[in-house]
């Protein structure tokens, strides 16, 4: 099971204790009410995750610096229209929610990655972000494929192409001025931070409407 | 005057900037929070801070924007609604509300903008407090003291939590009436919750908060809920008095079973006679199985020998004795294994080799061994007959049996039997077993057995035995003489030992030889009785002559002893004349002495004395 406890914050629940197909089974098919269990469970420790780091990494380097009043930046993932309340939300139809889930969960692939090298390479890289980020990396794939599974059932047959967001943010994330660099990773993280909660919202809803039927 | 007036207004406008050092210096409006309750609205508070003088609150404003597009190029709007919140309070409802859109707000008054602040919707989640509290009695202790109860209440009911759109947890809070510290229980996402060990003599509030999950921050407590347990009577602590059935039970058991232990440990030996009997040892009557033990074997066999069926083997030790049994009713008895079957059973040579035919010159005491003949059993169970044959003279001359036996292999042995032919036996056993021989002519001295005797091979079958007399000092075997036999030998072919035989001092007691050199002897008796008297060279050892030859040759008139009268009893034993395999020796058949008939073919023994007769 994942989830090591970082002094004390909350852990990922065992997803390992959820039925699982074995390995190379064709037709093994999981319940759809199994799989949002487990996504939910990982949206939500993504999420959890993604809070704690930009906590510690504000706490550590953003104070006193005015980032915030300035961190109204655009994240890279606005560009894909996704619903911004609940009315829109009930609105949209659940192949649609699911397959702007997919995008914005594969936009994150390549800022995931280059947090993570980026981080090591800064100047006292502390332990907790670090591992934070190796994890978020780790459960974010682990994401994108149970939610390929959940279209693979709700929604069969369409296989849309592979869209998302490209991250440009990289070559500001090696600035060499610290105080830039830094600023986008609190950028990152912030962006990092809400695109998790909104995923996490969005299947939060898809289960209570397609697995309770609206009556969670 | 002037200086006392400027200290004057000084102080008064350092203790007025005290008074309002609390707030905030300035005295500007700013915004206290900003929370949005369900993550569909929102709103914000501010205060408005401490004016100066007289100056009227002022027109406070607040405006926001937020970001809807990528640009960030877009005009402030004023709060849509300052009332619903309350004083002070700007209420965005769900149509102005998105979320994860960056929202800034500002704060400004008589047009100076006096607060800034930028957030997200969904970073200022507080849920409202949970509503419908009410507890449940679970269960009461068996001691009457605590009790636990079950709380539950309903979630806030603007949080679409039924949608799944909000996921809230919930913590519950409770103390004793009289108490100031709260103790808090675990987040819990369910909307009950139980809580245990109340006292049941005190009264307890309960309280609970909610907030979205994966949020810090806390919602506000719902109402204090009352808990009244429900209080028992003031001796119902007290148990009622029952009587103590169940330790008089337990003690009950516990006393059986130990006067059960001492029971069995003091009759532990019965009991163990009776669970596990032993097994009866094998017990020989009279035995003591002690002696068995200790392996004294001895008195073990004599014991057992009372009994018929134990046959001890006594005769393990007697190496040196060995017997020959020619029995004809029991073929293989006592043959099997022993001395007596090897000797009988191997090869003709070997046996003749022991009986050694040797025609050298010291084949006549070689020819024989001296323990093969020499024997060792009773004379009276030999022969039956043999009481009446003469008494057992030790005759020192030796006779070559074998030579004897040779002679009579060359010659055919004769079959011509005299009536009065025996069948004797000799007996060359070394096995102490007093077997009767077959003597039957013992009384037929002069009926003859002719018949069989005429036959070499009944002669095998026909087990013969030769009384010993007497045991000569060398070691050889004196055999008494039976009665008449039948059975001879041709005479050996030594006509110099047939000289040295009719030597006249020849006779000794029990003497055997052959007849015919007998009848040589007596024949040649004439012409050198002298000197054969002279010469006692014959070996008086072990000659064996049979008494017809001496009796055939009775008439010879000799110096030597007569031969003995026809009547002479004849030694009932027999040369050898082969030794047939297996169990068989073939004894030349020694007719008696007939006055007709010829003995010369023969050789028959017979005992010294009765050489004396026989011989001038």
């Amino acid at each position: 099971c994942g989830g090591q406890g970082w002094g004390g914050e909350r852990r990922l629940p065992c997803v390992a204790s959820l039925p699982i197909c074995p390995t190379g089974a064709v037709n093994c098919q999981v319940s759809l009410r199994d799989l949002f269990d487990r996504a939910v469970i990982l949206s939500h420790y993504i999420h959890n995750l993604s809070s704690e780091m930009f906590n510690e990494f504000d706490k550590r380097y953003a104070q006193g610096r005015g980032f915030i009043t300035k961190a109204i930046n655009s994240c890279h993932t606005s560009s894909l229209s996704t619903p911004e309340d609940k009315e829109q939300a009930q609105q949209i139809h659940h192949e649609d929610l699911l397959n702007l889930i997919l995008r914005v969960l594969r936009s994150w692939n390549d800022p995931l990655y280059h947090l993570v090298t980026e981080v090591r390479g800064m100047q006292e890289a502390p332990d907790s972000i670090l591992s934070r980020a190796i994890e978020i990396e780790e459960q974010n794939r682990r994401l994108l494929e149970g939610m390929e599974k959940i279209v693979g059932q709700v929604h069969p047959g369409v296989r849309e192409n592979e869209v998302y967001s490209v991250w440009s943010g990289l070559p500001s994330l090696q600035m060499a001025d610290e105080d830039t660099r830094l600023f986008a990773f609190y950028n990152l993280l912030h962006c990092l931070r809400r695109d998790s909660h909104k995923i996490d919202n969005y299947l939060k809803l898809l289960k209570c409407r397609i697995v309770y039927d609206s009556n969670c | 005057m002037d200086l006392w007036q400027l200290l004057l207004t000084l102080a008064v406008a350092g203790s007025g900037n005290a008074v309002s050092g609390s707030e905030d210096p300035s005295g500007k409006p700013q915004f206290t929070k900003c929370r949005s309750p369900e993550l569909e609205t929102f709103s914000c508070h501010w205060t408005e801070g401490v004016h100066h003088g007289v100056k009227n609150p002022g027109s406070i404003q607040l405006f926001y924007i937020r970001r809807s597009t990528q640009e960030w190029t877009q005009e402030w709007k004023e709060c849509p609604d300052y009332v619903s919140a309350g004083e002070n309070s700007c209420y965005f409802n769900s149509s102005y509300t998105s979320i994860w859109i960056p929202y800034c707000i500002k704060l400004t008054s008589n047009g100076d903008t006096v607060d800034q602040k930028c957030f997200s919707v969904e970073e200022i989640v507080q849920p409202d407090p949970p509503i419908g509290l009410n507890w449940t009695l679970l269960n009461i202790s068996l001691t009457g003291i605590h009790a636990d109860i079950q709380v539950r209440w309903e979630p806030p009911p603007n949080a679409d939590v039924q949608k799944g759109w909000i996921v809230l947890e919930y913590e519950l809070q409770y103390k004793e009436v009289n108490e100031s510290q709260w103790k808090m229980m675990d987040p819990v996402l369910s909307t009950s919750v139980p809580v245990y060990s109340l006292r049941l003599d005190k009264e307890y509030e309960v309280r609970v908060r909610s907030r979205q999950r994966n949020s810090e921050k806390y919602g506000e407590f719902s109402e204090v809920l009352y808990v009244a347990l429900p209080q028992m009577s003031p001796f119902a602590c007290e148990e009622d008095f029952q009587f103590p059935w169940f330790l008089i039970i337990i003690f009950g058991i516990f006393g059986l079973t130990m006067i059960l232990f001492l029971f069995i440990f003091s009759k532990q030996q019965r009991i163990k006679m009776l669970i596990l009997p032993p097994v009866p040892v094998p017990k020989i009557k009279g035995i003591d199985s002690d002696l068995l033990k200790e392996g004294k074997l001895e008195e073990v066999n004599t014991i057992l020998a009372i009994h018929d069926n134990y046959k001890p083997e006594f005769y393990n030790d007697d190496s040196w004795v060995e017997f020959i049994e020619l029995d004809i009713d029991d073929p293989d008895e006592k043959t099997e294994g022993s001395d007596t079957d090897r000797l009988l059973s191997n090869d003709h040579e070997k046996s003749l080799n022991i009986l050694g035919a040797k025609d050298d010159d010291s084949g006549r005491t070689s020819c024989y061994e001296p323990d093969i003949l020499e024997t060792d059993f009773n004379a009276s169970d030999v022969c039956d007959g043999t009481s009446e044959v003469a008494q057992p003279q030790r005759l020192k001359g030796e006779i070559d049996l074998l030579c004897l036996d040779q002679k009579n292999q060359s010659n055919s042995p004769s079959t011509d039997t005299a009536p009065n032919t025996q069948q004797p036996g000799v007996i060359l056993a070394k096995e102490n077993k007093p077997r009767p021989l077959l003597i039957s002519g013992t009384e037929s001295t002069h009926q003859a057995a002719h018949p069989q005797l005429s036959n070499p091979s009944s002669l095998a079958n026909i087990d013969f035995y030769a009384q010993v007399s007497d045991i000569t000092p060398a070691g050889s075997v004196v055999l008494s003489p039976g009665q008449k036999n039948k059975a001879g030998i041709a005479p050996c072919d030594m006509p110099p030992e047939v000289v040295s035989l009719c030597q006249a001092n020849f006779i000794m007691d029990n003497a055997y030889f052959c007849e015919a050199d007998a009848k040589k002897c007596i024949t040649v008796a004439p012409h050198v009785e002298a000197e054969s008297r002279g010469e006692p060279s014959f070996n008086q050892e072990d000659i064996y002559i049979t008494t017809e030859s001496l009796t055939t040759v009775a008439g010879q008139p000799g110096t030597a002893e007569r031969a003995p009268s026809s009547e002479i009893p004849v030694p009932d034993y027999t040369s050898i004349h082969i030794v047939q395999s297996p169990r068989g020796l073939v004894l030349n058949a020694t007719a008696l002495p007939l006055p007709d008939k010829e003995f010369l073919s023969s050789c028959g023994y017979v005992s010294t004395d009765q050489l004396n007769k026989i011989l001038p």
